[in-house]
């Protein structure tokens, strides 16, 4: 199940040097950067193909090569993920206007580990940076000593640890680890004392030195920053410090408690590298929420998964989102776009959507293609790929076509994250009018569907902004988590207080 | 030609299946959307409940039916361990299990051997077999050799030649 060279070019393993030609010749149209000038995922895939094009013309290289894949194959036990795109509809009429398509992308786990895998606990090379300024003092302090302890509890020896607190300034207080003696790694938590104001970046990097002492290929590499504050003048050496990270394999997840800290930056870092990041409004589920964090991390099939979207050159990707597990927008710059863990019981969901031009020619014809790379745990070796090649027939007449139900499921709820979305834009244009308008439909919308406590902040940040032409710290930060977690499942965790059922405490 | 929601008028560009204006579903017929509180959501959970994609499990004495595309008559076929499908050609002394010619596999641009659909315990996994135009299962395009798992209601197509696959 391996995406070989011959796979990548869509031969057999017995195609001939023509052969190999004409297929290196059909995907260049499509994906070669001199036709693809705004398409990062082109460029990415662009290059790989040639790297497999360059290898298998070549006899000898082709013959090494295919000796390699034979030694490979005689490993058993390899596992894989699979790859399987559903787009919105299975045929499209020309209209004569641009028209939208969606494609739900499911990355899930080979099936035979569905019984193995998840009771197999992955090895974590975990870093907390938590914030202990002067705001953390009290109950908010106390409740992330008491999660940190949780964690220690729940980590095995295998398993490496760090912790860093900063304010102004970072301190080390567990150099990276592996957690064998509990005790004194959870007491040198409890001394944790509040003070001072919150400096991120500081904090960031000094988690990030510690994670890379243990950075391994089959370890899922993590930094949890949990931050309380907002942090000022190093928000780009915050994002740089996370782009050098993803690329070395780490992740960072960013939560933010209470209602006092820049959720777009924290948005940006976790996004970045494929962390998660979440709106903790009370220090009470601080506990519950970090630890569940960490017990899906260690239940990882899959890590540094990315996904990357290639559209042919008259298509235009507008929106990637990761639908399931916790939502996250994603960035379309990247060629391969960071996603984070594959867990072993949970398929990732990702929603594309593409702009298919006005002018299109009847037939069958290709949109886009997509490929996921990953890091399969279990694998000896590395840097799993799969593939899906997505095409459809342009037909003069409509045929009866139905939206899948589980495209139709997630838009009805993206939607409402886009409308929120779309009104905070309005505002930074300086449209109030439009804004209040975008907020006032949110609201509806969110009535009708019988989220009333949301409905009400939406109403209430609508007139806010039609008075003040500001949204508030607390509805700002509802808007944009709240309406991400109506995606997840009602089973999947939502860091609100009193929505879940899992509790450790 | 934009689709105009019903709700509040907003011009959407065609395939938006929710308005971008007020949020709504834009798959309901205009009968039934000046109803102001119907809650098409309750419908949606209920939905997510079930399997997004049909069956993938082959009871393996049953049957299956190829609907090929214009045709009003299906095939009907108990699939053996191995069904190679293509065309039929005078020249080609290899004759697939299932003929297509009658469906126009010439002009669509059907292999001789084109596919091949495979039983095991209780699934079918449907194999492209290096054939010259492609084989796509739900427009994804098959990878020569690879097996893909084929659930109940899947599209396939042969070249040009578009089928759908019922489980029967």
């Amino acid at each position: 199940m391996d995406l070989d060279f011959y796979g990548l070019l869509g031969i057999s393993p017995h195609a001939s040097s023509d052969e190999i030609k004409a297929a290196y010749r059909r995907i260049a149209r499509r994906l070669h950067p001199d036709v693809n000038r705004n398409s990062p995922g082109a460029a990415a895939q662009f290059q790989i193909v040639t790297t497999a094009y360059e290898t298998l013309l070549d006899s000898i290289r082709r013959r090494r090569y295919d000796e390699e894949q034979e030694r490979n194959r005689a490993v058993k036990n390899n596992m894989y993920f699979t790859l399987r795109v559903t787009p919105s509809k299975q045929s499209i009429t020309p209209v004569g206007d641009p028209q939208v398509m969606y494609l739900l992308t499911e990355i899930a786990p080979d099936p035979r580990t569905r019984e193995e895998e998840q009771k197999r606990e992955s090895t974590l090379n975990l870093t907390l940076v938590l914030d202990r300024s002067n705001s953390m003092n009290g109950t908010r302090l106390d409740k992330v000593k008491v999660a940190a302890h949780q964690i220690i509890d729940n980590l095995s020896a295998k398993d490496i640890l760090s912790v860093v607190t900063f304010n102004d300034r970072p301190e080390v207080i567990i150099p990276a680890t592996y957690v064998t003696d509990k005790p004194a790694l959870k007491a040198r938590v409890s001394l944790m004392t509040a003070a001072g104001g919150t400096e991120i970046y500081q904090g960031l990097s000094a988690g990030v030195d510690q994670n890379r002492r243990y950075l391994g290929p089959r370890l899922v590499n993590r930094v949890i920053l949990l931050t309380d504050g907002h942090t000022f003048g190093d928000q780009e050496r915050c994002l740089e410090l996370a782009r050098t990270a993803q690329k070395e394999g780490i992740g960072i997840s960013a939560m933010g408690l209470g209602h006092d800290w820049n959720d777009e930056f924290l948005d940006k870092i976790a996004t970045a590298t494929g962390g998660t990041s979440a709106y903790i409004d009370s220090a009470g589920a601080v506990v519950r929420f970090l630890n569940d964090h960490v017990r899906h991390l260690s239940n990882a099939f899959a890590e540094r998964v990315g996904v990357s979207i290639a559209p042919d050159p008259d298509v235009q990707l507008e929106l990637a989102f990761k639908l399931s597990p916790n939502p996250q927008p994603l960035e379309i710059q990247d060629g391969f776009i960071p996603i984070g863990s594959l867990q072993a019981n949970r398929p990732i969901m990702i929603l594309f959507q593409l702009q298919i031009p006005a002018e299109i020619e009847l037939g069958f014809r290709s949109i886009a293609r997509v490929m996921a790379s990953g890091d399969v745990l279990a694998n000896e070796r590395q840097a799993f790929q799969a593939l899906s090649d997505i095409s459809t027939e342009v037909v003069a007449e409509p045929l009866p076509d139905d939206p899948p139900q589980s495209i139709m499921d997630a838009l009805s709820k993206l939607t409402l994250y886009r409308m929120q979305e779309r009104a905070r834009d309005a505002l930074d244009r300086g449209d109030i009018a439009e804004a209040t308008r975008r907020l006032e439909n949110l609201a509806t919308r969110l009535l009708d569907m019988g989220e009333e406590e949301l409905a009400n902040q939406a109403l209430a940040e609508a007139r806010r902004v039609a008075h003040t032409s500001n949204l508030s710290d607390r509805g700002s930060k509802a808007l944009r988590f709240h309406t991400r977690y109506l995606l997840a499942p009602a089973t999947d965790d939502k860091p609100t207080a009193g929505t879940g059922t899992r509790q450790l405490e | 030609m934009s689709i105009v929601c019903p709700y509040c008028g907003y011009q959407n560009r065609p395939g938006i299946l929710f308005c971008e204006e007020c949020g709504k579903n834009l798959q309901v017929d205009a009968a039934n959307a000046t109803l102001p509180t119907r809650k098409i959501d309750d419908g949606a959970k209920d939905l997510a409940a079930k399997a997004t994609w049909g069956t993938a499990r082959f009871n393996p004495s049953s049957s299956i039916l190829i609907h090929v595309r214009d045709n009003a008559e299906p095939i009907i076929l108990q699939p053996a361990r191995r069904t190679i499908i293509g065309r039929s050609d005078t020249s080609s002394t290899q004759k697939p299990d299932l003929d297509l010619t009658p469906f126009g596999a010439l002009e669509k641009g059907v292999s001789r051997i084109h596919a091949a659909i495979e039983r095991s315990e209780d699934t079918l996994t449907l194999i492209d077999m290096g054939s010259s135009n492609g084989t796509h299962l739900n427009g994804q395009r098959l990878i020569p050799d690879q097996p893909r798992v084929l659930r109940d209601g899947d599209e396939i197509r042969f070249g040009k030649l578009v089928a759908h696959i019922y489980f029967k």
